[in-house]
């Protein structure tokens, strides 16, 4: 195969006159049974179910927009009906992150004192679970190219 | 180039939020250090003074003593007796309190407390005010990395379950780590670990539920012919899809007992998805050891 059969192979329609000259290319293209005309005829990209790449880059910044204002506004709603500030919320969340600050310190300092047996089941589940997490990252993602 | 940049701001956030719960100011003051008491799968009775917190997982407390730090029931529930008091705070999951008017010195945390002090009305308040966070950042994660969400996308979209068991077993895997980090705490290796560890999960959580809002959006107003596309002005791209996945699963969540179920479900989806396609990378976690021959054989 010299150069010119390359340049044929990589764009045959910008090279047509080298499948007259050329037995290869020829017998090669024969090969596959059908001719660059019936090719094009045949491969619509209509027909081709539609990609996920395709429009993706599209930005529509008013939908962006309205679902924002929209969830701002049913907020002050929300808090206005229920006649509660944001700030009291905010400190009756904190005392949830709080509470599970205080069981995490005190779970911790726990799990040293347990029986042996809880300790033991804790070392065997950690590495049971650790192996089928392992065993289920190897796998190679199915998605086709987004 | 650009999923280090988010890589970067997503840990930064993860890493905000950890330091934060870490270092959030206690409004008691805590009495560690020795005369902890601990029991497992029994009842407990404390009927001498204890210089320290009381835990007990699996079985009842009866508290007929002083109790100076804090006291954490996992099971049935608290009972005083006699002198019995605590003076930090008490987090009961699980059980009631008995007889423990005036006998709680720091605050009581139960989860009827914590779900009944909040009306419906401001609960909803807050989980729509928590949509309209997750909806800026998932805004700024698609923006900045769309094709890696789109990946993820498509991927929980063609291996549900697989994406499903992955995350289940992800998270049972980041509590066990957790709890095995904390027995290297008192060699101080296991604070950066713990922090570490969390980081990664709170990064996998963010980044995974922001694919799921797409992949949610997707199934719900995706395009399914060019013609379709071609038509719409608003419903296209990755932004629009995001949006959408944030509204459709923000009103599932609004929905009582169903919603939290419903935004769990999300999570686990979310974190076995992120971690499935490393994080929308598709490449693989670990290396396969090939010998020269057999790769030249390939």
């Amino acid at each position: 195969m010299n150069d010119a059969c390359q340049r044929y192979l990589e764009n045959p329609e910008a090279n047509p006159e080298h499948a007259k000259e050329c037995a290869e290319c020829r017998a090669l293209f024969d090969a596959l049974a059908i001719s660059m005309e019936d090719r094009r005829s045949r491969l619509s990209l209509d027909e081709l179910p539609l990609a996920p790449w395709e429009g993706a880059k599209h930005r529509p910044w008013g939908l962006v927009a309205a679902a924002a204002i929209f969830v701002v506004a049913l907020t002050v709603v929300f808090f206005a009906v229920a006649g509660a500030s944001p700030l009291s919320v905010l400190s009756s969340e904190m005392s949830r992150l709080e509470m599970m600050r205080e069981i995490f310190r005190l779970a911790s300092a726990a799990v040293r004192t347990a029986p042996l047996t809880w300790q033991v089941t804790i070392g065997v589940l950690f590495v049971v679970v650790n192996t089928i997490l392992v065993l289920l990252l190897r796998r190679a993602p199915r998605g086709i190219d987004a | 180039m650009r999923s280090r940049r988010v890589l970067v701001l997503l840990t930064a956030i993860a890493a905000t939020l950890v330091t934060a719960l870490l270092a959030a100011p206690s409004a008691v003051p805590h009495h560690g250090g020795g005369g902890n008491v601990v029991v497992f799968g029994r009842n407990a009775t404390i009927d001498h003074p204890v210089h320290g917190d009381v835990q007990v997982y699996r079985g009842a407390a009866t508290v007929r003593d002083r109790v100076d730090g804090d006291l954490l029931v996992f099971g049935d529930g608290v009972a005083f007796e006699g002198n019995g008091r605590v003076l930090g705070d008490v987090i009961l999951a699980g059980g009631a309190v008995k007889n423990g008017d005036g006998r709680i010195g720091g605050r009581l945390y139960t989860p009827a407390t914590i779900e009944g002090a909040m009306a419906m009305m401001t609960r909803t308040a807050v989980i729509v005010s928590l949509l309209l966070a997750w909806m800026i950042v998932a805004i700024v994660v698609t923006l900045m990395n769309g094709r890696e969400v789109r990946f993820s996308s498509v991927e929980v979209r063609t291996s549900p379950l697989h994406c499903f068991a992955l995350g289940l077993v992800a998270v049972t895997s980041f509590v066990l780590t957790a709890i095995v980090f904390s027995y290297l705490v008192p060699y101080l290796i296991g604070i950066p670990l713990l922090f570490a560890l969390a980081v990664f999960a709170v990064l996998t959580k963010i980044y995974g539920t922001v694919a799921l809002f797409h992949a949610v959006g997707t199934l719900v107003a995706g395009a399914r012919t060019r013609e379709q596309l071609a038509r719409r002005r608003w419903l296209r791209g990755d932004l629009a899809m995001v949006v959408i996945g944030v509204l459709v699963l923000g009103a599932l969540r609004l929905i009582p007992l169903v919603g939290p179920m419903i935004w769990a479900f999300a999570s686990v989806f979310g974190i076995g998805v992120a971690l499935a396609t490393k994080f929308g990378r598709r490449e693989p976690w670990f290396l396969a050891w090939a010998p020269v021959e057999a790769r030249a054989a390939r």
